[in-house]
């Protein structure tokens, strides 16, 4: 067996989470962490910790604090500025080393994902990826993360008793985003990392935000048929609410209500969103080959009949220009509920 | 000027809809399961190619797994590969991301003088997305993760490529060798061509390494070198759609849409 | 000459050549064929037919998106005095495209489906048979069954043609015909590589199939597609002895004859019929269809202007199934226009891909023109619903 750099019994009860931060903000993915990792670490009796990562990032520790963490490891470095695997990994890892916590969570995001990959190899101990769900056995201590393969057909159960730091990466939106608690105090250890300009192989050439339409990765799609009509403001409206995108069935591209981009099928695009809801669509086969790998379908359609219904998991019969602003309103109502 | 040596990381993977979590024993039926090149490995076979077709050099397959991955992996060099290694050994047996990495990286070190790794984005069974980066690791090498679009200029050793970021995407530059992993569906992969793919059976286009043509430690291999153990396994909830019809009011058909969507995205 | 043209050296225009079985020689550029193809009613420049074998003629290769336009319906064929088997050119032409890997998007896709999946549609392989749910469908067996009924690939997963093999089933079982049926195991007939000129790949699939029906003891079968039916007659080499393979419309055509199927249940339609290219053109069989309407009572059949040799093309052979189609060059407006002339209520076909894109288009031009497939008619008239 392969041992890893910390021993289990020098590793301290610990849990640790990775933070990504934009524009001054945490992401919502460590915000969720937070609440998950709260829950454990309150079950287990440990302090629950945040790791912050950047250039001037100290003043993110109230945030952290806010969502439930009693300790923030805060590691500033000008190499720090923006991401490259190079610096990120060499200074978690030194942190890490100090720290020795028993448990490390990351979100399963591109960064994440990348950063605890290459830091688990560098730890020589495992990591349990995208999980869905996590518990640790109060007995020893042992986190056991439930994870998906085959398309998500399988679900298993993985556990590393004998390496620390547990690592594990948690897919975004699994679990709730803890309540803030303003005003909550914890305590910030600034850790000094030692990192040269040498050691960063990654040159960045330049970062786009871009506003191209890519419908393949989207986590929500809302498809609109013949019977959305010309109109798909309610359907970009629905997306937006969701942080998805509008994709549309050949007629209304055909008759360019939109655009050819959007067109989802057989000769569109495939998709595999968390959910698509498709809104006034018929369900022909070279249409539905589209979202064949969509996680959950819901289909709105106003003909009972219609073959849309035999490729959703969830039917309504109804007119879409009744139902959309209806949902659409009702979403902004229990938004509004929960920021106030 | 030289000539790239690329070497695509490729994964023979069961079809995943025909494997099964057997309710009684609890064990993995894939035994009957057809197999597959892992998708995701065709968008990095394609990309290889396509640097080969520009720029001369030769692609290489290199796979760890069981014997049977054979004639699936020949499908390669009916793309256009070259050559085939095969990192087989019963020590191999039962390896998590850790000890993969550790193989694949010997047998990357075994080859010598490569210049560029490419995977693809994830398997289709494990799914963890984390062998790119932990072969880098093993390595010492930069990681390019998740790009579209590649380029090589070997006159200054280097690798640029375009990564998939929220929202967005950026370009980076990492010095040559490096490993890339490459975005699942940013290409497509052409079809073999029926006069290469004649050629492919040639034994000679093929070479397995066993634990001690690679020398790799047997605390690191397989199952010993694993950290993780699966302690559970279970089918998910069935494929099947569910085809529910929602009724009621209008006020309860919204709120059960958002019920739904909740339970799925929020 | 265009642009995308570039000139071949001798070898490959030999080989161009060999692999149009020396049909391009044939043509003495008279231009019938680009007149005759029904791309110059949707399209400015038309398909430059003439001129693509001008080119192949004198060892140019065109290399544009016109050689992958072709549906290989063969209207132009019939009108050529000289005889050229123009869709053979189109594929020999592609053939080069593959070895060249300068091809459609979409289309090299559609092979790896072919190869990993065994169906062009990207469906798992192990729900081929899912359609027939619990219609107690019994496996071929040649000591028991008097006929394979062979479903295809777009019958299988379709879900719109899958009705068309539902009330093919209740047609024949009302018949009493004892038949079978492959399940899972049912092979591609490999038409959709061939028809994109990726001749190698068909041969080596259909070296499969004939395989699969040699060892099944298959000599009869019957498809549904036209298309399947076009290549296991015509393009198969090596053959079970007593090879008969047989479009479900002659098949069902025989059994009226025999009296073995009646039609009881009277409808009340008039109804007119598009001859499917693979059927009708390149197989000449356009009675049996024609034959079983007949036997429908209160079925009135008026004709098209083009009909029977002249029939005009759905717009989905050669490929086109799975490429895009800018919205005003589809045939199947034309021809759903041409249908709602004769003033019929229903338009019918006898092909699963005429019938994706016929009904398309009647939707697209927002009329209520029902299109149905000859089989769903049909089980109408026997009182059962399709
Ligand atoms: C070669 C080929 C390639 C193709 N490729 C694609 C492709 O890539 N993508 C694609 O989408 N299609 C493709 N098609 C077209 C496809 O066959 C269908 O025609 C198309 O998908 C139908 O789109 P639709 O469902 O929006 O329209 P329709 O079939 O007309 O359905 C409209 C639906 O809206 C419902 N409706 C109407 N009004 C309302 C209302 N007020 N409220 C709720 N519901 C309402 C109706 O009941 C109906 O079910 C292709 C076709 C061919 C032949
Ligand atoms: C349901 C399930 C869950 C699992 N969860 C975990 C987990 O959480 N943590 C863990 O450490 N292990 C896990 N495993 C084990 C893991 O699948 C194996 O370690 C596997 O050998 C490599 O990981 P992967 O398939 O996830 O590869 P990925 O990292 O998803 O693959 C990315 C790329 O790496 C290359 N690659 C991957 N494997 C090979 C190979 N054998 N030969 C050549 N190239 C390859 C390919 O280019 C591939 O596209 C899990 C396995 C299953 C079945
Ligand atoms: S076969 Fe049909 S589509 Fe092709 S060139 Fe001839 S007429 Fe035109
Ligand atoms: S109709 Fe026949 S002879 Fe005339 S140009 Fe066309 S192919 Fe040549």
């Amino acid at each position: 067996m392969v041992d890893s750099l910390i021993h289990p019994h020098e590793a301290k009860p610990e849990i640790w989470v990775y933070l990504e931060h934009e524009g001054g903000n945490l992401q919502t993915v460590s915000l969720e962490i937070l609440g998950k990792g709260r829950q454990l670490a309150d079950e287990m009796g440990w302090p629950l910790c945040g790791l912050l990562l950047g250039e001037h990032v100290v003043h993110l520790a109230a945030q952290v604090f806010e969502h439930g963490a009693d300790r923030a490891w805060v590691v500033e470095h000008p190499l720090l500025g923006s991401f490259t695997i190079d610096a990120y990994a060499a200074a978690t890892f030194q942190t890490v080393m100090k720290g020795k916590p028993s448990v490390l969570l990351f979100g399963a995001t591109p960064d994440g994902r990348d950063l605890a990959a290459r830091l688990a190899v560098r730890l020589r101990t495992g990591l349990n990826a995208d999980c869905t769900d996590l518990r640790i056995k109060r007995e020893s201590g042992v986190l056991v993360s439930e994870v998906s393969g085959f398309g998500g057909g399988v679900l298993a159960l993985i556990e590393m008793p004998d390496h620390r730091p547990q690592m594990a990466t948690v897919r975004p939106g699994v679990f709730p985003v803890p309540g803030s608690m303003p005003g909550s105090q914890g305590e910030t250890i600034s850790v000094r990392v030692d990192l040269s300009p040498q050691m960063i192989k990654t040159r960045i050439i330049e970062r786009h935000t871009s506003s191209t339409i890519d419908l393949t990765r989207v986590p929500v799609l809302v498809a609109g048929g013949r019977g959305v009509g010309p109109d798909f403001t309610d359907l970009e409206q629905l997306a937006h609410l969701l942080g998805g995108d509008v994709g549309a069935t050949r007629p209304p591209v055909d008759a360019g209500y939109i655009e050819r981009e959007r067109q989802v099928g057989q000769t569109g695009v495939g998709c595999s969103p968390e959910l698509a809801i498709c809104c006034g669509i018929s369900g022909a086969f070279h249409f539905v080959v589209g979202i064949e790998k969509a996680e959950t379908v819901i289909a709105i359609n106003s003909d009972p009949e219609a073959p849309i219904f035999d490729y959703a998991d969830y039917c309504v019969v109804g007119d879409i220009h009744k139902v959309l602003p209806d949902l659409v309103q009702a979403l902004q109502a229990a938004r509004e509920l929960t920021h106030d | 000027m030289t000539e790239p040596r690329i070497v695509v990381c490729v994964k023979v993977v069961p079809k995943p809809e025909e494997v099964r979590v057997d309710p009684q024993t609890r064990l993995l039926e894939r035994a009957n399961a057809r197999a597959e090149i892992n998708p995701p490995d065709m968008n990095a076979l394609e990309m290889a190619l396509t640097l080969k077709d520009r720029l001369s050099g030769t692609v290489e397959i290199l796979s760890m797994g069981p014997p049977y991955f054979e004639p699936v992996l020949r499908v390669g060099l009916g793309m256009g590969a070259d050559h085939i290694h095969l990192l087989s050994d019963r020590a191999f047996g039962g390896a998590d991301t850790l000890a993969t990495t550790y193989t694949l990286a010997h047998g990357i070190e075994r080859l010598r003088s490569v210049d560029i790794v490419l995977c693809g984005e994830e398997s289709s069974d494990g799914a963890t997305g984390q062998v790119p980066q932990g072969l880098a690791e093993w390595l010492n090498w930069p990681q390019l993760t998740l790009v579209t679009e590649l380029e090589i200029d070997m006159e200054r050793h280097v690798a640029r490529g375009q990564r998939s970021i929220k929202g967005g995407y950026e370009i980076l530059e990492v010095p040559l060798p490096c490993v890339v992993s490459v975005k699942t569906a940013s290409n497509e992969p052409r079809f073999m061509d029926f006069r290469l793919k004649a050629q492919a059976a040639s034994p000679g286009r093929m070479k397995v390494w066993d634990a001690a043509a690679l020398k790799t430690d047997v605390n690191h291999t397989g199952l010993a070198g694993s950290p993780t153990r699966v302690s559970g396994l279970a089918s998910a909830a069935s494929r099947e759609r569910k085809r529910e019809r929602l009724t009621g009011t209008s006020e309860e058909i919204i709120k059960a849409l958002i019920e739904v969507i909740r339970n799925s995205v929020m | 000459m265009s642009d995308d043209a570039v000139l071949l050296n001798d070898e490959l225009w030999e080989r161009l050549l060999e692999l149009t079985g020396g049909d391009v020689a044939l043509c003495y550029q008279c231009g019938e064929c680009t007149a005759a193809c029904p791309w110059g009613m949707v399209r400015e420049k038309g398909l430059p037919v003439r001129l693509v074998l001008r080119q192949a003629q004198l060892g140019i290769e065109n290399t544009g998106a016109e050689l992958w336009l072709c549906t290989t319906c063969g209207l132009c064929q019939a009108t050529c005095p000289r005889g050229v088997d123009i869709p053979a050119v189109f594929r020999a032409l592609r053939q080069l495209a593959w070895e060249q890997n300068r091809v459609e998007k979409g289309l090299p896709s559609m092979l790896w489906s072919l190869y990993w999946n065994s169906n062009p549609w990207s469906q798992p392989p192990s729900t081929r048979s899912a359609w027939a749910g619990n219609l107690n469908l019994e496996t071929f067996d040649p000591a028991r069954h008097e006929v394979l009924l062979y479903v295809g690939c777009t019958s299988s997963y379709n879900r719109r043609a899958q009705k068309i093999a539902r009330a093919l089933v209740t047609l024949l079982q009302k018949a009493g015909v004892s038949f079978g049926y492959l399940g899972d195991d049912e092979p591609c007939c490999g038409e959709s590589a061939l028809s994109i000129g990726n001749q190698p790949y068909f041969e080596e699939i259909a070296a499969h199939t004939s395989q699969v029906f040699i060892e099944k003891g298959i000599t009869r079968l019957m498809t549904i597609s036209p298309h399947c039916y076009d290549v296991f007659k015509n393009h198969y080499q090596e053959v079970p002895p007593g090879w008969q393979p047989l479009h479900y419309t002659q098949y069902l055509a025989e059994l009226v004859d025999q009296d073995r199927l009646v039609f009881p249940h009277p409808l009340d339609f008039q109804v007119t019929y598009q001859d499917p290219c693979y059927l009708g053109r390149l197989n000449e069989e356009y009675e049996a269809p024609r034959r079983i309407l007949k036997a429908l009572p209160g079925i009135e059949l008026v004709e098209m202007t083009d009909n029977r040799q002249a029939g005009l093309c759905c717009g989905g052979g050669g490929g086109r199934m799975w490429l895009e189609t800018p919205a005003s060059e589809r045939f199947a407006e034309l021809r759903v226009a041409q249908a709602l002339n004769t003033g019929a209520d229903h338009l019918v076909t006898a092909c699963p891909f005429c019938l994706s894109c016929l009904e398309d288009s009647a939707s697209a031009l927002s009329r209520a023109l029902p299109v149905l497939d000859i089989a769903e008619l049909a089980v109408q008239a026997i009182g059962e619903r399709s």
